[in-house]
């Protein structure tokens, strides 16, 4: 019991200790690398105002559109490593955020609902739960074969119920925990029962899968 | 602007270089004519919807890479031996293709589309096929050209 515990702890550290690390250089990217980037283009900018050869004009131009480009993917590659809405606003606007993002990159479409009032959640358990949302939502585009998925936010007193529901092609869940076929499912459970939650994994072949994740506030 | 999948020439080119290569899936992304977005504006042999949401990320999956490097890019056996992570290539994966061949479309000497050609099993697209693909991004130029610029 005892070794456990300790177990759970080094987890626990090992997890925090990476979550620190892709915090920061999220952060370096976006308001270092994208910064100077954004510095370079609006130098870029008036340099080309300047110029009167067409030619060059519009090489300048180019070069203006690439390093756009490359904000662009910098600020993207942010969202994805940590949000900063994850930190600045909470859990429900980062996962907002983050569907944003999802739908521009897989084309599927997620709908969300939050019932009850939002409730400020430590950031280690918000950052896990997002983490476990993330990993769902990446296997639902992986594996689900769908093209709409719904997300049910629940605020209660003493608890926040997360519902991710596909309408996927489902798979049989046992077989693949029991055969090991996928340590992201068990690690998914294994984040959620660190933060002092549950995550309920349910899937019927042709019907879709449903993961229901319950953190206690 | 005319939209491209109205372009008559362009579906019956698409149409044309996916019988020629024996395709099962073909699809068209270009640069939008403000900001850095590329996004697909024609598919045929489309299991779903998926791609007209989809906005390529600029180096990242077989377009992008396309994009980013102004190259041809094969994949032969999608999802392995793949570089980056499995989601990094949303097309493959919305439309399940494990085979896929990628132009890249120039506009004024810079790289701002992709033609595409999947197949849904493993394959490799062969030399005459390739010249195919890369003949048809060619003509696929001329007639945007003219349209969008």
């Amino acid at each position: 019991m005892e070794d456990l515990h300790v177990k759970q702890q080094i987890s626990s550290y090992i997890i925090q200790s990476q979550e620190e690390e892709i915090k920061r250089i999220a952060l370096e990217l976006h308001e270092g690398v994208g910064q100077n980037l954004y510095s370079i283009l609006t130098g870029l900018q008036v340099v080309e105002s300047a110029i009167k050869e067409q030619q060059l004009k519009k090489y300048v131009r180019e070069m203006e559109s690439l390093i756009e480009k490359t904000i662009q993917e910098i600020r993207l590659l942010s969202v994805e490593l940590h949000p900063p809405a994850l930190t600045t606003l909470g859990l429900l606007p980062a996962v907002k955020s983050y569907i944003k993002l999802y739908t521009s990159t897989f084309g599927i479409l997620v709908d969300l609902e939050s019932t009850g009032e939002e409730k400020l959640i430590p950031e280690q358990n918000r950052i896990a739960v997002f983490r476990v949302c993330q990993e769902a939502l990446a296997n639902i585009a992986k594996y689900a074969d769908t093209s709409n998925v719904k997300i049910y936010f629940v605020w209660n007193k003493e608890e926040l119920t997360i519902t991710i529901q596909d309408f996927g092609k489902g798979f049989q869940v046992e077989e693949h925990i029991e055969n090991h076929h996928s340590y992201g499912l068990a690690a998914m459970m294994e984040r959620m029962h660190l933060t002092g939650g549950q995550c309920t994994i349910s899937s019927k072949i042709g019907e879709g899968t449903s993961i229901e994740l319950s953190l206690p506030l | 602007m005319i939209a491209i999948k109205e372009i008559q020439a362009v579906t019956n080119l698409c149409s044309g270089v996916m019988a020629a290569v024996h395709s099962e899936f073909v699809a068209l992304a270009i640069q939008n004519e403000s900001g850095p977005d590329v996004r697909w504006h024609y598919a045929a042999g489309n299991l779903n919807d998926k791609y007209k949401r989809i906005t390529v990320r600029f180096g990242k999956g077989i377009a992008g890479k396309v994009i980013s490097s102004g190259s041809p890019m094969m994949m032969t056996n999608f999802p392995h031996d793949i570089l980056g992570k499995v989601t990094d290539y949303p097309i493959a994966l919305a439309e399940k293709l494990v085979a896929s061949y990628a132009v890249p479309l120039f506009f004024n000497a810079v790289p701002k589309g992709v033609l595409l050609v999947g197949k849904r099993e493993k394959y490799s697209f062969t030399e005459e096929e390739q010249e195919v693909v890369k003949d048809s991004a060619q003509s696929l130029e001329q007639i945007l050209k003219e349209h969008l610029l």
